[in-house]
C-alpha cells in the first residue's frame, strides 16, 4: 500500500466508515471537522483531527481549498471524499492532482463528464446503453401527437432547458397533450427563458436499480451486482437492497453488461454506480445517470459479495493490482438497508436534531449498523439528518425481511424523534414482504395511511 | 445599575462568543439574558441533564482512544488571561506575521492597535487574507510561530483592551 496517510473529507457515519477502512490497511487518518463536529466519533477515532472552520458547510466541508490545504499541511498523501459534500465536484479531484495528493475516486475529467447529465446521456448512447426512449425538441401539438403515437402513451413532456418539474406533464392520451402543450411551453419560457419541449416515454411501473462497479483506470471494470432502491420519498432513497430479487436473470445480465460497457469505455477509475430505471411492464432497463462516488447504500453490496468496497477504493487509489476478477465476485446472500433519519415521518418529515439520550442499536447474526452516534451525542442541526444505516443479511429475501422487522423492533433511540416508526410500518406491509414495489409505492400506498394513523 | 444599552448587550454577546463558556445567564432588574452554544437549550438549566459521556464509544467502533489528539481542540488550548481579549483564527490555514517574506511584521509586542488594525495574514492555498484585531488595545502576546498551521478559532494574538 503506497498510501500512508489519508485525509477524511466528510463527516458522520461515512467518516467513521472511511477511518475504519484506512486503519485496517495500516493507513493513518486525518479527520477535518467543522466546529460543530469537534466531539464527533470520527474526531475521536482519527489519528489527528483538524478543525477547519465554522459549522456552516459552506465554510468547512464544502470549501475545497481549505480541505486540500489541511491535507497538505498535515502531510496527507491521499484524500477520501466520502459521499455528498464535495465528492462529485471535479474541482476537488483537480486540486488534489495539482498538489500531488491521491484522490480516492475517479479522474477529475471523468467526474466532470458524467456530472453533466446530457453529456452522460450521450456517452451512454454511444456505448450502446439503453436510454428511456424519447425525442428531440418538439415544435407543435401536431408533432407531439405523432411522436407520442410512436413512443406509446403515457408520455412525459419535459422542458429542454429545465428541471424541478417546471413545464413538465404526463399525458395519457392525445387530448391531454392538446390541453397542456402550449401552457407547458409558456411555463418553460417563463421559468427558463426557453419554451422548448421534448418527450420521453413515461415509465409507469418503475423500479430504481443500480449497478456497483469498480474500475482500475486502465479500461478494466468489474461489477458487484445490482441494488434495488425503489422505496423512495421525493427521489430520496429510504430502503435499499441487494440483489434486485424481482429482476429476471436475462435482464440482470443485460444490466450488468451495460454498466460495465459504459464505464469501460471511459477507462473509469475507482468505485462508481450506474443507475437505471427498470420498466417492469415492458421488461426493459433504461440508463439514468452515473454517480462517481461511494454511495450511502454500498453496504448491501458488501454484505452480499463479502467485499469491503471502501478498502477496495484505497487499494485502487494506492496503485495496488487489487481489482478482482469478475468470476471471483459472487452474490450469495440477500441484504436490506434502512436509512435511520432524525426526522418526524408523521409531521411532514421535519428534521429533528437534538441530543440522543439513549442509543441502543440492535445486534446479532446478520445485523450491521453503520453509525456515528452514541449515548449523549448531539445531532447538530446543520447537516443531513441521517444518523444510522441498519443493514440486515440473510440467505434469501424473505429471511432478510423477517430479520429486518426484528432488528427494527429492537432498535431503541431516545432523546430525539426518528423515522423508526415509519420504517417499522413500511417493513410490515404485505407489499414489502411480497416485493410488489415501485418508485412511487411509498408515497402513494404507504405514507397517506401512515400519516393518518399518526396524526 | 442603569438599564443596559443595545451596545452593552452586543458586547456581552461578543464576549460570550469569544469565551470557552457553554452558557451564560445574566439577570438584573428588568432584564434577563440567556446565551448558550447548545441549539437545543431552552433556558438556564436547573440541573445538568444528559451531559455527553466523555468515554462513550460510537456504535460498532472498537474502543476508541479516550481523548482526541492533543491538537484536536485548538479552542481552549491557550489560556486567555482575565481582562485580555484573544484574536482567533477565522478558519484553518497557515499563519504569517508579515504581508510577505522579509517585510516588517504587521504588529509587534507592546504595540498599540485599533480594532481595524491588521495583525496577521492567513493563507489557504495561496489565497491570503489579513486578519483584523477587532479590539483597540495593546498587543501582549503572539501565540503562533510564523508559517505554522492554525485551526479554526485558534488563539493567534492576545490583546490587552484599552481602558
Amino acid at each position: 500500500m503506497s498510501i500512508r496517510r489519508t485525509l477524511v473529507a466528510n463527516r458522520g457515519e461515512i467518516a467513521v466508515r472511511i477511518i475504519r477502512a484506512a486503519h485496517a490497511l495500516g493507513i493513518e487518518a486525518v479527520q477535518v471537522v467543522s466546529a460543530a463536529d469537534r466531539d464527533s466519533a470520527a474526531a475521536r477515532m482519527a489519528d489527528r483531527t483538524l478543525v477547519i472552520g465554522p459549522a456552516q458547510s459552506k465554510n468547512s466541508y464544502l470549501n475545497a481549498r481549505l480541505i486540500v490545504h489541511a491535507a497538505k499541511a498535515s502531510g496527507c498523501d491521499a484524500l477520501h471524499p466520502g459521499y455528498g459534500f464535495l465528492s462529485e465536484r471535479a474541482e476537488l479531484a483537480h486540486l488534489c492532482d495539482e498538489h500531488g495528493i491521491t484522490f480516492v475516486g475517479p479522474a477529475a475529467a471523468t467526474i466532470a463528464a458524467l456530472g453533466d447529465k446530457l453529456r452522460a446521456r450521450a456517452i451512454a448512447e454511444q456505448a450502446g446503453v439503453p436510454l428511456v426512449p424519447g425525442t428531440d425538441q418538439i415544435a407543435s401539438v401536431a408533432a407531439a401527437h405523432s411522436a407520442a403515437t410512436k413512443l406509446g402513451y403515457p408520455v412525459l413532456i419535459k422542458a429542454a432547458a429545465g428541471g424541478g418539474g417546471r413545464g413538465m406533464f404526463v399525458a395519457r392520451d392525445a387530448d391531454a397533450i392538446t390541453a397542456s402543450f402550449d401552457k407547458s411551453s409558456n411555463e418553460a419560457q417563463e421559468a427558463f427563458g426557453d419554451g422548448t419541449l421534448y418527450m420521453e416515454r413515461y415509465v409507469e411501473n418503475a423500479r430504481h436499480v443500480e449497478v456497483q462497479v469498480v474500475g482500475d483506470g486502465k479500461g478494466r471494470v468489474v461489477h458487484y451486482g445490482e441494488r434495488d432502491c425503489s422505496v423512495q420519498r421525493r427521489y430520496q432513497k429510504v430502503i435499499e437492497e441487494a440483489p434486485c430479487a424481482a429482476l429476471p436473470d436475462q435482464l440482470r445480465h443485460q444490466l450488468h453488461e451495460s454498466a460495465v460497457k459504459l464505464l469501460s469505455a471511459l477507462k473509469y477509475r475507482n468505485a462508481g454506480t450506474v443507475e437505471f430505471l427498470y420498466d417492469v411492464e415492458r421488461q426493459a432497463i433504461y440508463f439514468i445517470e452515473v454517480n462517481t462516488r461511494i454511495q450511502v447504500e454500498h453496504p448491501v453490496s458488501e454484505q452480499v459479495t463479502g467485499c469491503d468496497l471502501v478498502q477496495t477504493q484505497f487499494r485502487i487509489a494506492g496503485g495496488e493490482q487489487a481489482l478482482a476478477r469478475q468470476d471471483q465476485i459472487k452474490v450469495t446472500r440477500h441484504a436490506i438497508e434502512c436509512r435511520i433519519n432524525a426526522e418526524d415521518g408523521a409531521r411532514n418529515f421535519m428534521p429533528c436534531p437534538g441530543r440522543i439520550t439513549r442509543w441502543r442499536p440492535p445486534s446479532g447474526a446478520g445485523i450491521r449498523v453503520d453509525s456515528h452516534c452514541y449515548d449523549g451525542y448531539l445531532v447538530p442541526p446543520f447537516y443531513d439528518s441521517m444518523i444510522a444505516k441498519l443493514i440486515v443479511t440473510a440467505h434469501d429475501r424473505p429471511a432478510a425481511v423477517a430479520r429486518l422487522g426484528e432488528a427494527l423492533a429492537n432498535f431503541e433511540i431516545e432523546g430525539l424523534t426518528s423515522n423508526l416508526p415509519l420504517l417499522r410500518y413500511i417493513v410490515a406491509q404485505e407489499d414489502f414482504a411480497a416485493n410488489r414495489l415501485h418508485t412511487r409505492w411509498l408515497e402513494q400506498s404507504v405514507l397517506p395511511a401512515f400519516q393518518q394513523a399518526n396524526a | 445599575m442603569s438599564q443596559p444599552t443595545a451596545a452593552d448587550i452586543e458586547n456581552l454577546i461578543e464576549l460570550f462568543n469569544r469565551s470557552d463558556w457553554d452558557e451564560m445567564h445574566l439577570k438584573t432588574d428588568g432584564l434577563e439574558i440567556f446565551l448558550s452554544n447548545d441549539p437545543q437549550a431552552r433556558g438556564p438549566s436547573a440541573s445538568v441533564a444528559a451531559a455527553p459521556a466523555a468515554s462513550a464509544a460510537p456504535v460498532l467502533a472498537a474502543p476508541v482512544p479516550a481523548a482526541p489528539a492533543a491538537d484536536a481542540g485548538a479552542k481552549g488550548e491557550i489560556n486567555v488571561p482575565a481582562g485580555m481579549v484573544a484574536v482567533r483564527a477565522p478558519n484553518l490555514g497557515t499563519f504569517y506575521r508579515a504581508p510577505k517574506p522579509g517585510a516588517p511584521a504587521y504588529v509587534e509586542l507592546g504595540q498599540a492597535i485599533d480594532a481595524d488594525t491588521e495583525v496577521c495574514l492567513i493563507e489557504v492555498m495561496k489565497l491570503f487574507t489579513p486578519v483584523k484585531s477587532g479590539v483597540k488595545g495593546t498587543v501582549r502576546e503572539i501565540c503562533v510561530a510564523d508559517g505554522h498551521m492554525i485551526e479554526f478559532e485558534q488563539v493567534l494574538i492576545i490583546v490587552e483592551p484599552a481602558a
